[in-house]
């Protein structure tokens, strides 16, 4: 539409705001003064509805947070039947969800996890995420071998039943990578921690 | 004259339309509508409630939602430049309901005659790990089979219909075959099949003009997320219990209170005695 057009509507709809009837009836909205050409766009956004080369998602294999010796490989993971993130059993790997964004993603949270311990492998690596300061680097290799480089936003404790799963697995915000273990109390019983330690980190501008 | 009554009625739908939402997001009280031109080779004007909303609208191309009231929208299709009276389809009446997202669709009937069909666009929650594969038949052409990596998919689909899946991510190679047959009329050509996507793929143009084509629409963020993270099983890394803790100071308590009891009734005794 063009500029013209657009003033018209915009005098048009401010008058439709105003709420003057009668206003309006005696001054009707005003018209081009030109025959200006019939217009060929709109204001409704559109795309070409062609079918569009499929774009394969690269992979995150490792990840680092070199100031307290984290290097650990990083596996594609999905859901576990019982509807939780899958996770590799092993600790010194962690498990990147391969259904959410990846570091090369325009938009949301790239998500990687790890047991913080296991009976069988004992403590791993992601126990020294706990209390990482803000600014700490992490970096993130993907499968072509681009590096990605983070910093640490935040480090939260956050009881598992009050993880906010949209929020963490947020598809469409700003580009961030989050680290997922457990802490907190542990229940021996069930043998389960009470919280999730999350690190939010955010792409350091090139 | 025209252009007077054009900005008026634009005001009024943009009024109503506001600001177009993102992809996944519905509102509860108005209605998403997706405007598709599949009609070959013929540019059209999209007049709705009487006014030119989409002029020049171009085969092939598909809209972003438009937000709308609930209610009946009045929608005529003509040649570009054409008046609202000589309409190439229509007027077609398009009911529609809040919350719900719809694509109207002008097209070919099976028998060639320009048409317009309007489907309703599935947004219901898709299981992690998988997408929704939606194929409408909206051209001129017999029933057909959908062909997924070879194979008979979906069978016997006809103009103007539509028939959908819950399929597993990943690419598809996808074609369109006379239904009982599996030699190509379209395709194949590779459909990514996205998590959380209903991605709705039309069959369009002609057959006996040799010019079928997919066409491609794409609404996201139906997926889901996995219930939560549970990331330990031996306790080796958790914090000091304050339960415990507490039963310590607890028991501590009791020690103390035991002790006074004891001290009080010894010093009662020593009284009495």
């Amino acid at each position: 539409m063009n500029v013209r057009a657009v003033t018209a509507v915009g005098i048009a709809l401010l008058l439709l705001l105003s709420g003057c009837s009668s206003t309006s009836a005696e001054q009707p909205a005003p018209t081009p003064t030109s025959a200006a050409p019939r217009s060929n766009s709109s204001t409704i956004g559109t795309q070409s509805a062609a079918l569009r080369p499929v774009r394969e998602t690269v992979p995150p294999v490792r990840v680092q947070v070199p100031s307290v010796g984290i290097d650990v490989s990083v596996q594609p993971v999905g859901v576990q039947p019982d509807g939780l993130m899958e996770l590799p059993e092993n600790v010194a790997i962690a498990g990147w969800y391969r259904y959410g964004p990846a570091p090369a993603s325009t938009a949301g949270t790239t998500v990687i996890a790890a047991h913080v311990d296991s009976l069988e492998y004992g403590l791993g690596p992601f126990s020294r995420l706990k209390g990482l300061p803000a600014g700490t680097a992490i970096v993130v290799t993907t499968a072509d071998g681009t590096v990605h480089n983070y910093t640490i936003e935040s480090v939260t404790n956050v009881l598992k039943t009050q993880l906010p799963l949209d929020e963490v697995f947020d598809r469409e915000g700003p580009r961030r990578i989050t680290l997922i273990t457990c802490g907190g109390q542990f229940d021996y019983d069930r043998l389960t921690y009470s919280d999730n330690i999350v690190v939010t980190a955010i792409p350091v501008q090139p | 004259m025209r252009k007077k009554i054009f900005a008026a009625v634009a005001a009024a739908f943009i009024a109503t339309v506001g600001i177009a939402a993102p992809a996944n997001a519905i509102s509860a009280t108005t209605a998403d509508l997706y405007v598709l031109h599949a009609v070959p080779n013929t540019p059209v004007d999209v007049w709705v409630n009487g006014a030119v909303l989409l002029p020049n609208f171009q085969p092939g191309t598909l809209t972003d939602p438009l937000d709308l009231a609930p209610g009946d929208y009045e929608v005529v299709i003509t040649a570009v430049g054409d008046p609202i009276t000589s309409p190439v389809i229509g007027p077609a009446t398009l009911p529609l309901a809040a919350g719900t997202s719809y694509t109207v669709v002008a097209h070919l009937a099976e028998d060639g005659s320009p048409t317009a069909s309007l489907f309703t666009n599935d947004l219901s929650t898709i299981p992690a790990g998988e997408g929704k594969l939606t194929v409408r038949h909206t051209a001129a052409a017999p029933a057909v089979d959908i062909l997924a990596n070879g194979a008979a998919a979906f069978t016997n689909l006809s103009n103007p219909d539509e028939v959908k899946a819950n399929l597993p991510v990943g690419t598809i190679s996808a074609a369109v075959a006379a239904t009982g047959t599996t030699a190509p009329v379209i395709g194949p050509a590779d459909v990514q099949i996205q998590e959380g996507v209903n991605t709705i793929v039309y069959a369009w143009g002609s057959l006996q003009d040799d010019n079928l084509a997919l066409a491609v629409q794409t609404i996201g963020g139906l997926h889901s997320n996995p219930g939560g993270v549970n990331s330990g099983q031996a306790g080796l890394a958790a914090d000091p219990n304050p339960a415990t803790l507490g039963l310590g100071i607890a028991a501590l308590l009791a020690l103390l209170v035991a002790g006074s009891v004891v001290a009080v009734r010894a010093r009662t005794a020593q009284a009495r005695r």
